[in-house]
């Protein structure tokens, strides 16, 4: 895969004598939507995690668009600048306002003009739903509200590949699907997205590759429809039977 | 939110007032004060009085004693305020407290037949100390005058000292007297809450003034050219000198005269049997040469001792 | 009691004047030190953050009298001579920086984990992740305990007059030794202390409520 967007090379992270990342080789194409699953404590939060470097990793190496990600300093902000997270707890910037969660990285990072930054900001907003609301702090908006406004704050910043760390498990079940169709609007629009998450009708309908980790490692990856009608590891015909009779 | 500041408020009005009650208590209340002291004084007095009469020393022309001496006598201590730092009048030594105040203090507490015991006093807590009875009298080279007369009661004066100035050796400035310190230009340095610095302030009100708690303090900051100039009485200045005669001289011109008088409490009758003492002293000698001993031995000639005010004695 | 204070007001009003003037570059100095050696002491370079440790641990473990004769005696005794007012000034600027980092590290460790990795992920740097996110979060759990740093910070400057500043304090004493009137003179400072202090704690307060109703 020579066009490969994202690139992770012989990937390995301790967390002392906890072996989190075992030898972690993936590569995600442009446009590609990626799914990985796995039962907690699996890897799964943490290899995402790694791809904007939010955690170290101790060996191997990950590439963005064919560069190598920096250790520390301002070639990593800058690389981070082009890879958009969604968190599981919004983490929306508690002391700023709807419109200005989602300007403060156009105009501190990118230096794109105010009235530019918050003209497109609106439309960003308007694109998931919460454009009325654009003057309000995250405290007045409901769970999926926030969610929703935190992929607009991503996705302000046209980041080349969009992470989302179990983006619907905080949720109340009446606000998941709102952001779920966000989601598979992005991915229908052709944005390239690597998703940690459960819901399997999201994952059926968006995902072109479904990887399912367990301690630590990589153990298949197969197109969704393969994977969950015939896993071929026992490993994650086990874990598929525990999450769908569930 | 209003409630407790409203509590607030109310509790610092509360404090504010206990303290200005407080401060006319000290202030007018003198009288009142020495009633409640009275009553159990007076007791001890009556059942003292056989011992009293065989304590008093008889030589010593210490007529009386009321109800101060009494007490005291009873205590079986002087309680005094001394200098720690002042070379040649009071110093701490590891072997008690030495200096001329130390052998007057002495002296007074021989004559009453008790023991002396020292408490270090420096120049801004000398009235407070006697106010609140921290002590029976101050020996702290305590220079006499009208606003302390008001609060305290000075027996003596048993010395005369007077405002001189200490300059670095070779008085480069060319300082000559009072009136050479005139001048913004130069810093001269006193101690805090001193009769100098008021004489100071008065006689050089243009003075460029550092104060600090001690008079070591500002032989330091003569040394790190904070300042060209020392200002105290000169026996004070002398102790200074004998210290460090490489550094420092004396211009040797007073300018004030600073009767220094032992502090007592006010309307004690302390204060006539210390005079008393200290005619005594005058009289058997035992004054020079306690000067001799201390101050004298800067090579300061000892001069006649000062007449004692007797008056309501 | 009332001519006392009409006599000595001016003597009160310029001990006033120098004790403000002390407290409010004493305490510009020590937040702008207390900003400086907080960032230093959650900062990623390892010797920036020994030093600001360093910091903290002297100055806020030595007597307030010791850090102003040292200031004054013991850097004068090496050759630099500065007057007692900027070295009052600079000392007691520099013990309240130590607590004043104190306060904004913990200010800066009561905001979430989270919202200082969402401030990475859409790139911010270090310092304008501190300056855009973490600090003014960090502020509003920060206005009390720094409104008792104020106080505090005012009220040490009582001790400058150890190194002749003739501060509000330092009058008090003079009256006392000119007029021997030792409550009626301490009092007057007292009450001017008081009356600025529940004024500096109303202004705190009403900071607290006016950040507090965004959270």
């Amino acid at each position: 895969m020579a066009d490969a967007l994202v690139e992770m090379r012989g990937v390995n992270k301790w967390y002392g004598e906890l072996h989190a990342l075992k030898e972690i080789n993936l590569d995600i194409a442009e446009r590609e939507v990626v799914v990985v699953i796995g039962p907690s404590g699996s890897g799964k939060s943490t290899l995402i995690r790694t791809i904007n470097r939010l955690e170290s990793i101790q060996e191997g190496e990950i590439l963005i668009d064919g560069e190598r990600l920096p250790e520390e300093g301002k070639g990593l902000a800058k690389l981070r600048a082009d890879v958009g997270m969604v968190f599981q707890s919004f983490n929306l910037f508690a002391h700023k306002t709807i419109l200005e969660n989602v300007t403060l990285g156009p105009v501190k990072v990118k230096k794109m003009g105010k009235s530019d930054a918050e003209e497109k900001a609106r439309g960003l907003l308007e694109r998931v739903g919460v454009a009325h609301q654009a003057d309000k702090y995250p405290a007045e908006l409901s769970g999926g509200q926030q969610q929703r406004v935190a992929i607009a704050r991503a996705l302000a910043m046209e980041p080349k590949v969009m992470l989302f760390d179990e983006p619907t498990s905080a949720l109340d079940p009446e606000m998941i699907n709102e952001v779920l169709q966000v989601m598979l609007d992005l991915a229908e629009g052709g944005t390239t997205m690597v998703v940690v998450t459960h819901e399997m009708g999201f994952a059926r309908s968006a995902a072109d590759r479904m990887v399912f980790m367990d301690e630590g490692e990589i153990v298949e990856e197969n197109d969704p429809e393969s994977f969950y009608k015939g896993a071929k590891t026992e490993r994650a015909r086990d874990f598929l039977s525990k999450i769908i009779t569930h | 939110m209003r409630m407790r500041r409203n509590r607030r408020l109310g509790i610092a009005l509360v404090a504010a007032t206990a303290l200005i009650l407080s401060a006319c208590g000290s202030d007018d209340g003198d009288d009142g004060g020495e009633a409640t002291e009275t009553e159990p004084a007076a007791e001890t007095e009556e059942s003292m009085a056989p011992t009293d009469e065989s304590m008093a020393p008889s030589e010593g022309g210490t007529s009386g004693g009321g109800e101060a001496v009494a007490a005291i006598q009873e205590s079986g201590t002087l309680r005094v305020g001394i200098k720690y730092d002042q070379p040649l009048f009071g110093v701490n030594t590891p072997s008690g407290v030495v200096g001329f105040d130390a052998e007057i203090a002495t002296a007074i507490a021989e004559s009453l037949g008790v023991e002396p015991e020292f408490q270090e006093a420096v120049s801004a807590n000398r009235e407070p100390f006697l106010q609140e009875d921290q002590v029976d009298l101050v020996a702290a080279t305590y220079t006499i005058n009208e606003e302390r007369d008001e609060v305290v009661d000075f027996a003596g004066p048993y010395y005369v000292a007077g405002q001189d100035i200490m300059v670095a050796t070779g008085n480069p400035e060319g300082i000559e007297g009072i009136e050479s310190l005139n001048t913004a230009d130069l810093t001269t340095c006193t101690v805090e809450g001193s009769t100098s610095l008021e004489n100071l302030n008065e006689m050089a009100p243009d003075a460029d003034v550092l104060t600090f708690d001690t008079y070591s303090k500002c032989a330091d900051a003569m040394r790190q050219g904070r300042a060209a100039a020392v200002t105290t009485d000169n026996v004070i200045l002398i102790g200074l000198i004998d210290e460090a005669p490489d550094d420092f001289e004396l211009i040797d011109n007073p300018f004030t005269e600073e009767p220094y008088g032992i502090g007592v409490q006010e309307g004690s009758d302390l204060r006539c049997y210390v005079n008393g003492v200290l005619q005594t002293m005058y009289d058997d000698g035992s004054w020079a040469e306690a000067y001799e001993a201390t101050v004298g031995s800067a090579g300061v000639s000892t001069p006649e001792p000062p007449e004692l005010n007797n008056e309501g004695c | 009691m009332l001519e006392f204070y009409t006599e000595y007001w001016p003597d009160y009003w310029d001990g006033t004047l120098v004790t403000l003037r002390l407290v409010v570059i004493s305490f510009t100095l020590a937040c702008i030190i207390g900003v400086i050696i907080a960032g230093f002491r959650v900062s990623p370079v390892p010797p920036l953050r020994s030093f600001a440790s360093g910091y903290v641990a002297l100055f806020r473990n030595m007597p307030l009298l010791v850090v102003f004769f040292l200031a004054f005696f013991g850097v004068g005794d090496l050759g630099f001579v500065f007057g007692p007012f900027p070295t009052a000034a600079v000392a007691l600027g520099m013990y309240t920086g130590a607590y004043m980092a104190e306060v904004i590290r913990s200010g800066i460790n009561s905001v979430s984990s989270g919202q200082a990795e969402a401030g990475r992920a859409i790139g911010l740097g270090f310092i304008p992740l501190l300056r855009e996110i973490v600090i003014p979060q960090a502020v509003r759990t920060v206005i009390a305990p720094i409104g008792n740093l104020f106080i505090a910070n005012f009220k040490n400057t009582a001790v400058a007059l150890t190194i002749s500043v003739f501060e509000l304090t330092y009058i008090s004493r003079k009256l006392i030794n000119e007029t021997a009137r030792t409550w009626l003179s301490l009092l007057g400072a007292a009450i001017i202390y008081t009356v600025i202090l529940l004024f500096a704690g109303w202004v705190f307060r009403t900071l607290e409520d006016r950040y507090a109703i965004k959270r």
